[in-house]
């Protein structure tokens, strides 16, 4: 058949077909015809659209002013601290709760905030020819693993995230926590008295347990697990433990006999690391509330985390002593209730407070080994004071504190 | 040329006698700056931590269970003595602070809160954890209950619903005791900041009743717990003077500074005992 034909040619031939269309049948087909098409349309739109959006779109904010060019790698990194984004409030951009239910099993701010908190400024860093030259737009490695058109995969927000989504590489954080311990000890009970079928210990080393999972960033302590005997004797002192627990996740090396006691693998107490620990009061109407993050996150220059507190008697065990470490918290803590901040605070346990019970003059049950005296003896033998202390603290000329809470 | 005068010869080493001098001046008082830097810094390092005091607190009173250990309360430290904070002490004495279970009767708290409130020695419903048996069973506590549903409804799982409870309950039943309490001692804490320029200390007692005020400027001090402290049947208040002398915790620990509600001719105490009231 030629391929053009004349426009008469073209109408004849319609014509030969224009009895099918005033044929009964086709009259009532037409409209399915039609609306099968509407729907087929919509569909085909529909799947290419939810191919491209990740997330629901939420309501549209005010326009805000677009940040100026620059240079790609300005916008690598995300600084809370700059004129504009310290002009917005901590809600502008995270939502409490984000899509909580796929992080956690309560309501938090569990992942990075929507693309719109950011593109509604940054429209030039993510959409410009320039900053799809190379790996593609800088600014997509603030919150993402690669900065991809399809890349999904997110660095792990907060921490610690059960997401298993990765870690950046330098830990540096803007915010430092700020937790009044002494407002807390006020309206905290001292003395929690387990009932029902799972004491509140044996509670407290699951959910450490749990943390240990969680933490995989010690470097200086072997792992290590055992099963520690539930023992109802040794009080719980709910003042402190509802927020530490024994921390498995840290361990050292246990002591060879006779001194050896299980609980020095797991010598210290943990530290609360997710919302969930606040939220308990703090989710709604007691102040500070969920949504009003700078409650408790006061902005740093930089700050590192620290996740693991320099340890001076490193060997102290707080579940150990044989069981006799019964005293309370704050007996051998003894500033810790009049802490208003957690800057600049320390474990701050004088000797003194070991010195009540290990020492020559105290009739305990303890064997000599463990007591100041004979530790002070052991530095003027060997030079190292071994049972309380690692090498890098034990090696030390002992402070003159030491002498004088044993005199 | 002439060679100089004696007279011209004499000007010249009276010239030079006064630089001289200066050196002899500059060096006697290098050696003196030194000396005396020395001694000040040996006398700073020495300084030992004892040029701070310390005051051990321990706390009881007699009730008809025998002698008891005052456990978790707040004791506060004001500068000056009981004399110099007469005013703010008037202000102590005369306070009439509702008792735990008055304040609660008064905002329609059921029996069953005020006992789990009193049980623990709490303040408020943020103290302890709230268990499964105070939400259903003999023990229940209504206000819990209705909490717990609220809180069920929006957060969907029992076990944060349970934990979170304490989001879900009225104001007043919250925390209100322990908020109208900390009002009232805010306000005394800056009046006592007003009058004596410096911030007063705050330590909490732990379940020996014993606690330690550290690092203090020596001086004459107020020690008291500002709001009566309550007992299982009465309120102490405590306003008690002591002398700070630079010691360390040590020998602190030896002389620990004895609160009772009974007569201590060796401590300078006025203690306000009163039972407490009945509520309607």
């Amino acid at each position: 058949m030629p391929p053009v034909r004349g426009l008469r040619e073209i109408n004849k031939m319609l014509a030969s077909y224009r009895h099918l269309a005033l044929t009964a049948l086709s009259r009532a087909l037409w409209p399915c015809v039609i609306v099968l098409f509407f729907i087929g349309g919509t569909g085909i739109v529909g799947s290419i659209a939810a191919q491209t959006r990740r997330r629901p779109r939420p309501s549209q904010p005010a326009p805000q002013t677009q940040a100026p060019r620059g240079s790609a790698t300005r916008y690598s990194a995300f600084l809370h601290s700059s004129d504009k984004h310290k002009s917005l409030g901590c809600n502008e951009c995270h939502k409490i709760p984000t899509a909580w239910t796929a992080k956690r099993n309560f309501p938090d701010a569990a992942d990075f905030p929507d693309h719109d908190a950011c593109v509604r400024c940054h429209r030039q860093q993510f959409f410009t020819r320039q900053a799809m030259i190379g790996t593609g737009p800088t600014i997509c490695t603030v919150c993402h693993v690669r900065a991809a058109p399809r890349e999904d995969a997110r660095f792990a927000f907060g921490k610690p995230n059960n997401s298993a989504q990765q870690a950046k590489a330098k830990d540096e954080r803007q915010f430092m926590i700020e937790f009044p311990h002494d407002k807390h000890q006020n309206v905290i009970a001292w003395l929690h008295v387990p009932t029902g079928a799972q004491p509140s210990r044996l509670r407290g080393l699951r959910q450490a347990r749990t943390l240990a999972l969680q933490s995989n960033e010690r470097t200086r302590f072997v792992s290590a697990s055992f099963s520690v005997p539930l023992d109802d004797k040794k009080p719980d002192y709910n003042n402190c433990s509802i927020c530490h627990q024994t921390d498995m996740s840290l361990a050292i090396v246990a002591l060879a006999a006779p001194n050896a006691d299980p609980a020095m693998l797991h010598p210290f107490k943990s530290m609360p690391r997710t919302h969930d620990s606040c939220f308990n009061c703090h989710w709604k109407n007691q102040k500070p509330i969920a949504t009003d993050c700078a409650g408790c996150h006061k902005a740093a220059a930089t700050f590192v985390a620290e996740l693991g507190r320099k340890r001076i008697s490193a060997k102290f065990a707080h579940e150990g002593g044989k069981g006799e470490h019964v005293a309370e918290c704050t007996t051998c803590h003894i500033n810790i209730t009049r802490a208003s901040t957690t800057r600049g605070l320390t474990p701050d346990v004088p000797v003194n407070a070991c010195a009540s019970c290990h020492r020559d003059s105290k009739k305990t049950t303890y064997p000599k080994a463990v007591t100041i005296e004979t530790e002070l003896e052991q530095f003027k033998t060997t030079g190292n004071c071994t049972y309380c202390h690692t090498e890098d603290v034990g090696k030390k000329k002992p402070p003159p504190s030491h002498d004088a809470a044993v005199q | 040329m002439k060679g100089k005068s004696p007279k011209e010869k004499g000007k010249r080493s009276s010239a030079k006698t006064p630089r001289f001098a200066f050196g002899k001046t500059l060096r006697t008082g290098f050696v003196f700056s030194f000396l005396l830097f020395t001694f000040s810094f040996l006398l700073f390092a020495q300084a030992p931590q004892s040029a701070r005091g310390v005051v051990r607190l321990k706390v009881r009173y007699k009730s008809a269970a025998g002698m008891k250990d005052l456990p978790r309360k707040r004791f506060f430290l004001i500068a000056g003595s009981l004399d110099q904070n007469k005013s703010l002490l008037e202000k102590l004495k005369a306070l009439n602070e509702p008792s735990l279970e008055c304040f609660y009767r008064s905002h329609g708290a059921s029996p069953a809160l005020i006992k789990w409130l009193r049980d623990g020695d709490c303040e408020s419903v943020y103290c302890r954890e709230v268990e499964d048996k105070y939400l259903s069973g003999a023990e229940a506590v209504p206000e819990f209950q209705k909490a717990f549903e609220q809180a069920l409804t929006e957060l969907k799982d029992r076990e944060v619903a349970r934990r979170w409870l304490p989001n879900y309950l009225a104001p007043e039943l919250r925390s209100g005791f322990y908020d109208q309490k900390q009002k009232t001692i805010q306000a005394l804490v800056s009046e006592a900041e007003t009058t004596t320029k410096t911030s007063p200390m705050s330590i909490m007692t732990d379940r020996k009743g014993t606690a330690y005020l550290t690092n203090i400027e020596p001086g004459i001090y107020t020690i008291s717990n500002l709001v009566a402290s309550e007992t299982e049947k009465t309120s102490i208040l405590w306003i008690c003077e002591r002398e700070v002398k630079a010691t360390d915790l040590g020998t602190a620990m030896k002389r620990p500074m004895i609160l009772s509600n009974e007569n201590d001719p060796k401590v300078k105490c006025e203690v306000i005992e009163k039972p407490l009231p009945v509520c309607n």
